[in-house]
């Protein structure tokens, strides 16, 4: 799947490319430095724009306090990892997996959603692991030189992150700036797994995993949410502590979907559903798209499938064209996809098909 | 024109400087009472208490003993991290009870515990002391009102999951308000009780 003239999707789902979608930069690939619109250094951005459902001064319009002060939610600037589980980690414990050039971490659930950002490095290339509590969105971005930090606005009660380059703001799930100096430019993403410490480290034994010993004093057994392991609280209750953009009663607030967009629409899978049968199918404007289930680490991929071939269960993982492939390795252009809450998807996302 | 100004200013003046020395008397005389002693003591205590439960920088975790400080610890406990929020500089864990350690929070937690406790230690004693006059049982409840509105100032917007009100901008507002206001209701009910207490 190619996004826009000059960008494409890596292996691995990430959003790959120098540039910048307005056109104002001249990225190269690598971390734009300083420019004439801001003296700070800027995070790198995509060839091409992601798809938005509404236009950028109404996403602006919609940003609400979160209550708290900029960085009072602290992100981890410097984090620390274990080859052991922490204490408080169970093994059916939310946790965010990331692999990138062969290195495996997990960033457990419990110690991010007093955080939010961790601006970290892995396989020395510099990286923003971020979660948003209220959406249930774990999301990579790169961010070259620059770190990430938590603005205290929401929109659409989803965590908006600024830069400490330029000061753009940045809402999460949207990864594109809807304030500052790189308002309309999106971020390259990499693929975040949710999934449980228990399946993570089976998968990837080798992995490392965040310590409590983030640089902060805080309680990491108490959510002030509610909880996963067993879910309840704010996760599991039907009401949301922000009204969304838009109410889309197709599915319970917090059902969890497996949501991909790309510069021209975007699409949701039911994870549910997903992990019941395996495959879904969807479409993106004319574009088909196929979903396939990872029951190893209880997650989906999602592709393009412009040709409409025909993707089936097998033992061991998915046939197409007479071959097997694992589900995260099928030959079709990846898209990159995520875990949300459907309240959240749909508010953002309102002309987004919803799959179940 | 301007001497009547100044004899109403005069007037103003005195009426406030009596309702201070009233109220001053009060609590004097409240704490010298064991009864008025035990109420300030046992509701500052639960109050305070409460205040850091209510935080959620007291409760109930992981089990254990340990103590561990932040580095710069001076600096990080005048950050803010919300309305009258500040940054914890420590974790204690004392079997199954932990404990953020945030000065300001502390400090501020021990004020409203004060001023609670006056309260309801003036009005305890002003309903069962002989010189009691006006003072109703439910004096000591409207005494502990402004100590519940500052409960819900420190739970921040989670409180409202709690509730099931969605936030709003104008509740986040009234949020980073609630705290002040409560400063201010507890010291006036403090001189509207000490203002119907007859000094024996």
């Amino acid at each position: 799947m190619t996004l826009g003239g000059a960008g494409c999707v890596g292996d691995d789902g990430s959003t790959t490319g120098g540039g910048s979608a307005s056109g104002t930069g001249t990225g190269t690939g690598t971390a734009s430095t300083a420019t004439d619109r801001n003296e700070g250094p800027e995070p790198p951005t995509a060839d091409s724009r992601l798809y938005l459902d509404y236009d950028i001064g109404t996403l602006e319009e919609n940003v609400v306090s979160g209550g708290v002060p900029k960085d009072g939610i602290p992100a981890i600037d410097d984090p620390t990892f274990a080859d052991r589980a922490p204490d408080l980690l169970a093994p059916d414990d939310p946790v965010f997996g990331v692999t990138r050039d062969g290195e495996a971490k997990a960033y457990p659930q419990y110690i991010l959603v007093h955080h939010e950002i961790v601006n970290d490095t892995i396989a020395a290339d510099p990286v923003a692991v971020t979660y948003c509590p209220l959406t249930g969105t774990a999301q990579g971005f790169e961010r070259g030189a620059v770190e990430f930090g938590v603005s205290g606005r929401l929109v659409n009660s989803n965590l908006t992150m600024y830069d400490r380059g330029t000061d753009s703001w940045w809402p999460q799930m949207l990864a594109t700036a809807i304030k500052g100096p790189l308002t309309g430019e999106s971020l390259r993403e990499f693929r975040v797994t949710w999934t449980t410490w228990k399946r993570w480290s089976s998968a990837y034994p080798e992995t490392t995993v965040l310590t409590e010993d983030t640089g902060f004093s805080r309680r990491y057994g108490v959510d002030p949410y509610g909880q996963y392991n067993e879910k309840r609280g704010y996760y599991s209750s039907t009401r949301t502590l922000f009204e969304p953009l838009q109410g889309d009663s197709r599915a319970h607030p917090k059902a969890i979907v497996i949501g991909t967009r790309t510069e021209t629409g975007a699409l949701a899978f039911d994870k549910e559903t997903l992990l019941r049968q395996r495959v879904l199918t969807g479409h993106i404007d004319d574009t088909p798209y196929v979903a396939v289930a990872d029951t190893d680490l209880a997650t989906g991929y999602v592709y393009a499938n412009p040709e409409s071939a025909t993707v089936e269960v097998s033992d061991d993982g998915y046939t197409l064209d007479g071959t097997t492939h694992d589900a995260d390795s099928l030959p079709l252009d990846r898209s990159l996809a995520f875990d949300a809450m459907w309240f959240a998807w749909a508010g953002f996302y309102p002309r987004s098909s919803y799959v179940d | 024109m301007s001497t009547d100004s100044s004899t109403g200013e005069a007037g103003l003046a005195a009426r406030i400087e009596g309702l201070l020395g009233n109220t001053a008397v009060a609590v004097r005389g409240a704490l010298t009472r064991p009864d008025g002693r035990m109420t300030l003591g046992l509701t500052g205590l639960a109050y305070f208490l409460s205040y850091l439960v209510g935080l959620r920088h007291l409760g109930l975790g992981r089990s254990g003993f340990s103590l561990s400080v932040v580095s710069d610890p001076l600096t990080r406990a005048l950050r803010q991290v919300g309305p009258f929020q500040w940054e914890p500089i420590a974790l204690v864990v004392v079997g199954p009870v932990e404990l953020l350690v945030a000065p300001l929070n502390m400090l501020l937690g021990a004020i409203l515990a004060t001023l609670v406790g006056l309260n309801l230690a003036v009005s305890v004693v002003a309903w069962r002391g002989p010189s009691a006059c006006r003072l109703g049982p439910g004096a000591g409840t409207v005494a502990g009102l402004p100590g519940l509105l500052s409960g819900f100032a420190c739970c921040g917007p989670t409180i409202l999951l709690v509730v099931g009100v969605q936030a709003s901008a104008g509740i986040l507002s009234l949020f980073q308000w609630l705290l002040p206001i409560t400063l201010v209701a507890l010291l006036g009910t403090l001189l509207w009780i000490g203002s119907r207490v007859e000094a024996a």
